[in-house]
């Protein structure tokens, strides 16, 4: 059952965002086709859903066309788009897809590609395209620009370090670029219950403790797989790098963090944030906009941001969250090209523009480097652009939901002291082989930690 | 003369039996459609492997490899264990207070109606709320538990988010749930029971223990049973409860199987070994209602 339906219609108005709309779609109505037939996106509710709803909000006034939005909770979308694209005719005309569950929609041929929709439709030039995942080719089943374009970049997660600005700068702190610098940062601001050095999510989920481990698993230099990108998928996740990002993690929780972290969901540590019992959180992007939300927020402005640290000679490793946005391959022709409308207008630079003043994420370079990028708050902006750069495509087949569940009760069981780090990334590591040979990929592992 | 009057009534007797099975068939039918059917499509893909491509299913043989998988499937045995540890615990406190709350309302003098509809209110709540309540009841920061325990100098305590007591929490939640569904049973039970072996027992000087122990309990044992048996079977089905308030954590301390086969089937799409996990909860499930209906059948003949 949906959290919300709403039928969006031209007639509402977008609050705050009428005063901008004659500057910023100045130039617009020549891309905004009107009189396109009706669309439903099935989408979750996730933290930046509010500002996809503007948006939608915006493209509707703009062009008169109507869009129906979805609303559901994490799992419960999956589920929905599941059932929709297997039915005989779907409901769901656009699929908001998370980096979890894109691959299975590409490789079960459930979405269409937009170029074979619309040929003449171009991928700005401004608009990332995400460690190419907006890309599928069927016949080799890589995600690579020689493939198709499949879908559309909706919102580019990826973490990023919030830290307390106020309190590093009275205690003369610099923002750590090191995993070593985080800790010593970290343990020098701990002062439970009322401060906490660190804040982390270590619950189970659909795709929880997972997504936030990878920062430290990439930034460690360690990774689940050796080269997804040549198909090789010899599971690496239990070498030495592997077991230095865990012990870190969980060293972290244990003597700069909270006691409870293997039960914190990341609505719990954004609250331990905006209450002002963190110090810092590594926490996707889309949160930004709590900080400075006076209604939510005991620490307005006080938040700063930063590229997620990395250990010397290593880059930083922000695993992709993000959200695609893609076609169902078995709507009628008309909602098809509608759809493709939708995305004509979202990824135009006064599109993404406005909607980033609206609190989403964009997708496109242009709004990174607009004049707003230097205001005061939209300061993650740059570390999010410096970061986009090193952004991580955890997944490229689809099977991944498969991985994920054993990364979520193998590191959450770590965290929660129910096994050893070298324990759990051994099962684990035996577990993905396993999947990975049951599907018939290369496969193979590394010999087991001691 | 008597092959000649039998034929008739032998006739009459088919005949009777043929519009018996005429009439049950509709019901019988429909219970197949309804009942049996999924069972047997539930089985079938238990030995079947599903995949997806150019947007068909693709759908081949495992045979037993579901099956095989599913003592090394940590999450299951995991789920297994602490299922049978919440319905020890939740049925067991949920069979005494029952009875202890119908026993007293049996013999209050007054207010019986309002006992009755106070007892059984949490049943009437629909199992979201009941996550609400209880999810706002043991916050570790404003819970009104935390604050009582507050009063006496203790806690505040991580109810849902230690290891230790999760799931104890949610056994304690299940109580508060379903002692009504007892409690209601027990009290029809002690109702229906004949007065006048109470009066016998009053005139041979039996005390009120004894006449718990002798005359009550005795002729209670079939309720009970029955009682035990239905609360068994729904214990073991435990989804929301955990859902709602752990989601199986932290770590698998509060991981049942019901929760496990959600995770395999739905969010993993492993039709396959989901399908075979059900199968297994289903025997398991049986072999229990089997078990306590041959309890009350040997208690009734013991009668």
């Amino acid at each position: 059952m949906p959290l919300r339906t709403k039928t969006l219609t031209s007639r509402r108005t977008v609050l705050g965002a009428g005063a901008m709309l004659p500057l910023a779609f100045g130039g617009l109505g020549v891309h905004a086709q009107a009189k396109q037939a009706p669309i439903t996106i099935v989408i979750n509710q996730s933290p930046w859903f509010d500002s996809f709803r503007k948006t939608v909000e915006l493209y509707e006034k703009e062009t008169g066309n109507k869009v129906n939005l979805d609303v559901n909770p994490f799992a419960g979308s999956l589920e929905k788009q599941r059932n929709s694209v297997r039915a005989a005719a779907g409901q769901y005309d656009v699929l908001i897809m998370n980096s979890g569950w894109f691959a299975e929609m590409y490789a079960g041929g459930f979405v269409e590609a937009i170029s074979d929709i619309d040929p003449a439709f171009k991928l700005d030039k401004d608009v990332y395209t995400l460690g190419d995942t907006v890309y599928y080719d069927a016949a080799k089943k890589v995600m690579a620009p020689c493939g198709k374009l499949m879908s559309m970049p909706i919102s580019p997660l990826i973490p990023l370090l919030y830290y307390r600005g106020d309190l590093y700068k009275q205690a003369g702190l610099k923002v750590p670029e090191t995993f070593a610098e985080l800790e010593a940062n970290a343990r020098k601001l701990h002062k439970p219950p009322q401060m906490y050095g660190i804040v982390q999510r270590g619950a189970r989920g659909p795709h929880t403790v997972a997504y936030d481990f990878y920062p430290y698993l990439y930034g460690f230099g360690g990774g689940i797989f050796k080269d997804q990108a040549s198909a090789d998928y010899t599971v690496t996740l239990n070498n030495d790098k592997g077991l230095a990002a865990l012990d870190y993690y969980i060293r972290m929780a244990r003597e700069a963090g909270h006691a409870k972290t293997a039960a914190f969901d990341q609505a719990e540590v954004i609250q331990q944030m905006v209450t002002g019992h963190a110090a810092h959180i590594m926490m996707v992007i889309a949160a930004w906009s709590q900080m400075d939300d006076p209604n939510k927020s005991a620490v307005v402005d006080k938040v700063e941001f930063a590229v997620t640290p990395h250990v010397v000679g290593v880059p930083p490793g922000p695993g992709l969250g993000h959200w695609l946005g893609g076609i169902s391959k078995i709507v009628p022709a008309d909602r098809k090209r509608a759809a493709v409308e939708f995305f004509r207008w979202f990824q135009t630079p006064q599109a993404q523009i406005a909607s980033a003043k609206l609190g989403a994420i964009p997708i496109s370079a242009a709004a990174y480097n607009d004049p707003m990028s230097q205001e005061r708050r939209f300061r993650w902006m740059k570390p999010m652009a410096e970061s986009l750069k090193h952004a991580v495509n955890i997944y490229q087949f689809p099977e991944a939901n498969e991985v994920i569940a054993i990364l979520e009760l193998g590191l959450n069981r770590a965290i929660a002291g129910e096994i050893t780090a070298a324990s759990s990334l051994n099962a684990m590591a035996d577990a993905i082989e396993a999947v990975m040979a049951k599907h018939n990929y290369k496969t193979g592992k590394v010999p087991p930690l001691k | 003369m008597s092959v000649d009057a039998a034929a008739p009534a032998v006739s009459g007797m088919a005949d009777e039996r043929g519009w018996r099975w005429l009439t049950l068939a509709p019901s019988a039918l429909l219970m197949l459609a309804f009942s049996i059917l999924p069972i047997i499509n539930l089985v079938a893909l238990s030995f079947l492997n599903v995949s997806w491509s150019g947007g068909k299913a693709n759908v081949s043989a495992a045979g037993l490899t579901h099956y095989a998988a599913l003592p090394a499937d940590a999450l299951f045995v995991a789920g297994l264990q602490n299922t049978f540890v919440f319905a020890i615990f939740a049925v067991a406190g949920q069979m005494v207070l029952g009875f202890v709350l119908a026993l007293l309302t049996s013999r209050a003098a007054r207010g019986r109606i309002l006992y009755r509809t106070v007892f059984i209110l949490p049943i009437l709540i629909p199992g979201i709320v009941i996550g609400a309540i209880w999810k706002l009841l043991y916050n570790t920061d404003f819970g009104l538990i935390n604050q009582a325990f507050a009063l006496i100098g203790l806690g505040p305590f991580d109810w849902l988010k230690s290891a230790d007591t999760a799931l104890m929490s949610i056994v304690i939640v299940d109580i508060w749930h379903w002692t009504p569904f007892c409690f209601l049973l027990f009290l029809a039970g002690l109702e229906s029971l004949p007065q006048d072996v109470y009066e016998a027992a009053e005139i041979d000087g039996a005390n009120w223990w004894q006449e718990l122990w002798h005359v009550t309990l005795p002729m209670m044992l079939p309720t009970i049973v029955v009682t035990l048996a239905f609360r068994i079977i729904v214990a073991f089905k435990v989804f929301d409860e955990v859902y709602l308030l752990t989601s199986g954590g932290p770590g698998t301390s509060t991981e049942v199987v019901s929760f496990t086969i959600y995770q395999r089937f739905f969010t993993e799409d492993r039709v396959g070994h989901g399908a075979a996990m059900s199968v297994v909860v289903i025997f398991l499930v049986s072999l229990l209602l089997v078990l306590a209906l041959s309890a009350r059948r040997r208690t009734e003949g013991a009668r």
